[in-house]
């Protein structure tokens, strides 16, 4: 940002010109966009989902032509037929859904990127060159675990380091701090501010403005595939940029954040705790994939009209809880009941009898069969109701489209009708669809897991507000997420989880950014003190 | 060739890769087919035969006429069930190889009816329930090593195939015997065999059992909830999980229902194919040897869709049919093998989509190769 770093005309990395982006269903996702990327500096890319982002990242690391316009360098017009030959160049892309191999290990993974044809593969050097790289980033993964065995948190630093490895020049990274601490997301800023100095581009997507703000030194903002602002950060106001991003004078940021940086609770309806929880946990433990203890000896209650908010950083066992209490996984010791009825170690499907919706954490693997159309998947879980089903099994499609109908109205899901398929729906789109299927069950307690990961403001805006809603109408909400601004803005008690273990449970106003901190980093209070 | 070129060939073979997965797949195999016939006309060119002659013998002796439109439809009918033996599999997300095997018990327990006299209709009914019973006990082993131990269903299904062909051998020749003609098996009785739907072809009432299962099959997978919970389980078997549907049972049911197809195919052959009516040992099983695996031909043309398979069945079945008279044709007939050699090709070009995905591949990998090894001469030479 200072002087001496401010690029001059002839010195960029690359340029986009004009570019425009016609998908051949006709949707246009990019109009004239034009990107100037310079060596020594942090781009922000923001924008709603569907503005464009992903689609001009895409096209700038060669996973797709522009339909017209285009990619100039110093040395003249640069067109890629694969993201390989964009990575030669020195352009590298870390993707919000990962592109790793599951049975390979971290350090196979790496190496895959390097592999040739006819080349030998060079693991041990990559593990040395991996080491030193962890050493340096201060980013830690296992390396000899199959990344399959990995928390989604633990993937993407995976990924980070795979891109990282290759020693490209201009570093593209889609929503990268989503599933980092606070304190790994300043060590990846420091990381990627020494990048810079080092003389690399760096652009980041990203929806937190302000992380856009700590970290740019300019930011770009798309809507609806025009590029609508390209600001010096340091001319910026957050709600300069959200009135960008969105179109509209008013603040939808995701969480407001009050002077003390804790976010704005909403006055909400107290809690009655004189009534028995509905759900109950008593000392459960379950083991993870890799057969270590991932669910360490917890216990809680939930009671009607409560969230209860578990923070922490991804990969401390809370995939593997949500697993245990939802049928998916049979935890090793402990009880879990709901209204007094076992739901440990059940099928899935009786779960669901009990009143359990689930929201999952993937919802591209588990939440959705992506080749199914918007009425199949509407019906996933639910296919067997006497509504849907009638004599011999036959489905009755009548009414479940009007059903589909009728949910597309209520959670506002945009989509051509009920036989679009799932996977033609944009990403907040599709997690509508996933909400209003499961609360369509009318549960007595719904499990949300990482629900707004990923989401437009809009539409994370809407779910939140959706969980609220049925808080009010006393239902148990275990809302489990990434975003500590999600959980304390929404949950009546907050459960901290390190290692498989509640560090803490207490109320969000009894907490502060610092003390979360540490205790997403395993550090309790009493540590600290002594 | 320069990388440019390069670039702007594999710019170019995408292009088409992508003009080729966008068609809609009854397209896609529509120039498959037409492909493989061009394939036939180049070989068929090669070897000096007239390939315009041989395809007009071929089209009349397949669809020229009512006599030519029934042994087309008769070769198809057990293709179709055969068919759907592979695709309701794979909808569930399995690969059945196991059709032959199925098929050959199939035939081999329809036989059994001819030892006990039941009044028509009856005896028919329970002659299709032998062989259903046959086929669906067949793939239960392969099933319940698949569901209990993960054995691969491809390993065990072939293996089942070979032990089916030895034992559907071996009681042909030796224990369900004609003992008047001892180079096949006892007849199915008048009482049991379908009546022929046009006179004077080998046309019978079977093909109705083909198309029926076929319409219940699709049916099934599309207007019920156990075909909904088999095609979940085979697209995504960790949502199907997620949402109830026990993985376990939608491979079984699979199985059981493939397994019933590829009876059928076997009993719609010996109740419904003149003049025999039963199964010839000698020759190695010469009605039924390979039609489960030319189903599974029928069930890539026909997009794994019951309704494209009847289609892609009547197709297969017109080569078939047609074939033997084009090598009864003018004054150089050309063999039968030639129209085994277009479904060879038939098949390959449905992958063609896929091939030219791979050109660039190789074409980088090539490239690749060039500068490590232009690389290494430079070291060497400094």
């Amino acid at each position: 940002m200072s002087d001496a770093r401010t690029p001059t005309k002839n010195d960029f990395f690359l340029r986009a010109e004009n570019i425009t982006k016609v998908y051949s269903d006709g949707t246009v996702a990019l109009k004239e966009a034009s990107l100037e990327i310079h060596p020594h500096e942090i781009i922000g890319l923001l924008g709603e989902n569907g503005a464009g982002k992903t689609t001009l990242t895409k096209i700038l690391s060669g996973l797709l032509p522009p339909t017209r316009g285009r990619v100039i360098s110093p040395k003249g017009v640069v067109r890629f037929s694969s993201p390989r030959e964009a990575l030669d160049f020195g352009i590298g892309m870390v993707h919000q859904h990962f592109a790793l191999v599951g049975t390979f290990t971290a350090a196979e993974n790496v190496a895959l990127g390097f592999e040739r044809p006819f080349s030998l593969l060079r693991l041990a050097k990559t593990i040395e060159d991996l080491k030193a790289l962890m050493e340096e980033s201060g980013l830690q993964i296992p390396l000899d675990v199959p990344v399959e065995k990995l928390a989604v948190g633990e993937q993407q630093r995976v990924e980070v380091l795979k891109v990282l490895s290759r020693d490209v020049d201009l570093l593209i990274l889609d929503e990268p701090t989503s599933v980092l601490t606070p304190l790994e997301v300043d060590e990846l800023f420091i990381l990627l501010r020494r990048l810079r100095d080092a003389g690399k581009s760096i652009i980041l997507i990203t929806h937190k403005l302000k992380e856009v703000q700590d970290i740019t030194d300019r930011i770009v903002v798309l809507r609806q595939g025009e590029m609508v602002g390209d600001v010096k950060t340091s001319d910026a106001t957050t709600e300069r940029l959200a009135q960008l991003m969105v179109g509209q004078a008013e603040g939808m940021d995701a969480v407001e954040l009050s002077d003390s940086e804790l976010p704005v609770r909403r006055v909400l309806k107290p809690v009655d705790r004189s009534k028995k929880s509905i759900l109950h946990v008593e000392h459960l433990t379950a083991r993870g994939n890799t057969g270590d203890i991932a669910v360490d000896d917890v216990s809680f209650d939930i009671h009607g009209g409560e969230i209860f908010g578990i923070a922490g950083v991804e990969g401390n066992g809370q995939t593997e809880l949500v697993e245990s209490l939802t049928g998916l996984r049979v935890p090793t010791a402990g009880t879990a009941t709901i209204n007094g009825i076992n739901i440990l170690g059940i099928d899935p499907r009786q779960i669901y009898k009990l009143g359990v919706a689930h929201i999952p954490e993937d919802r591209w693997e588990l939440g959705l069969v992506l080749p199914f159309t918007l009425a199949e998947n509407a019906i996933l879980g639910v296919h067997r109701w006497k509504e849907f089903r009638g004599h011999f099994s036959v489905l009755k499609w009548g009414k479940i489209n009007q059903h589909v109908r009728e949910l597309m109205d209520r959670f506002e899901i945009r989509a051509s009708g009920p036989s679009a398929p799932a996977k033609s729906l944009s990403g907040g789109n599709q997690q509508k669809l996933i909400v209003g299927r499961e609360l369509a069950k009318d549960p007595a307690i719904i499990v949300a897991a990482q629900p707004t990961r990923g989401l437009d403001i809009g539409s994370a805006h809407y779910i939140r507000q959706t969980l609220v809603d049925m808080r009010e109408k006393g239902r148990a909400i275990l809302l489990v997420s990434a975003d500590l601004d999600e959980v304390l803005a929404h949950a009546d008690r907050v459960a901290i989880m390190y290692e498989g273990r509640f560090m803490d449970v207490c109320s969000p106003e009894d907490l502060d950014r610092k003390k979360v901190g540490m205790l997403m980093g395993g550090v309790t209070a009493a540590k600290e003190t002594a | 060739m320069s990388i440019k070129e390069t670039q702007q060939q594999s710019r170019l073979l995408r292009g088409v890769h992508r003009t080729l997965t966008g068609l809609h797949p009854a397209l896609e195999s529509l120039i498959a087919a037409l492909v493989g016939l061009l394939v036939g006309a180049i070989l068929m060119a090669v070897w000096g035969y007239d390939p315009w002659k041989a395809y007009i013998a071929l089209l009349q002796g397949a669809y020229g006429g009512s006599y030519e439109w029934a042994s087309s439809l008769t070769r198809a009918t057990p293709l179709i069930l055969t068919a759907l033996t592979f695709s309701i599999c794979l909808r569930a997300g399995m690969f059945n190889i196991g059709a032959e095997g199925q098929l050959f018990m199939g035939a081999t327990a329809a036989i059994c009816i001819s030892f006990f006299a039941l009044p028509p209709g009856l005896h028919h009914i329970v002659g299709l329930l032998f062989a259903a019973i046959a086929g669906a006990a067949w793939s239960l082993v392969p099933a319940a090593l698949k569901i209990m131990r993960g054995v691969s269903e491809v390993i065990s299904t072939i293996m089942f195939n070979w032990i089916a062909k030895w034992l559907a051998l071996y009681l042909a020749i030796y224990v369900l015997v004609d003992p008047i003609r001892a180079e096949k098996t006892v007849s199915i009785p008048l009482s049991a065999r379908f009546p022929l739907l046009v006179a004077r072809t080998d046309l019978s009432y079977g093909i109705f059992v083909s198309v029926a299962f076929a319409l219940v099959i699709y049916f099934l997978l599309w207007h019920t909830a156990t075909g909904y919970e088999l095609r979940a389980a085979g697209l995504n078997p960790a949502a199907a999980r997620y949402g109830g549907i026990p993985n376990k049972r939608t491979m079984f049911l699979s199985f059981i229902l493939g397994g019933i197809a590829a009876g059928l195919a076997g009993a719609t052959i010996v109740m419904g194919l003149p003049p025999t009516y039963a199964i010839y040992g000698g020759g190695g099983l010469p009605q039924l040897v390979n039609m489960g695996f030319d189903g599974m031909a029928v069930a890539m043309v026909g997009r794994n869709h019951p309704l494209g398979i009847i289609i892609a069945a009547i197709f297969f079945g017109g080569l078939n049919a047609g074939g033997r008279v084009m090598q009864f044709y003018g004054s150089s007939p050309v063999p039968l093998e030639m129209v085994r050699v277009v479904m060879g090709a038939i098949v390959i070009a449905m992958s063609i989509p896929e091939l030219i995905r791979v050109f660039p591949i190789v074409a980088t990998g090539s490239r690749n190769l060039l500068r490590a090894l232009r690389g290494n001469r430079k070291e060497e030479s400094a």
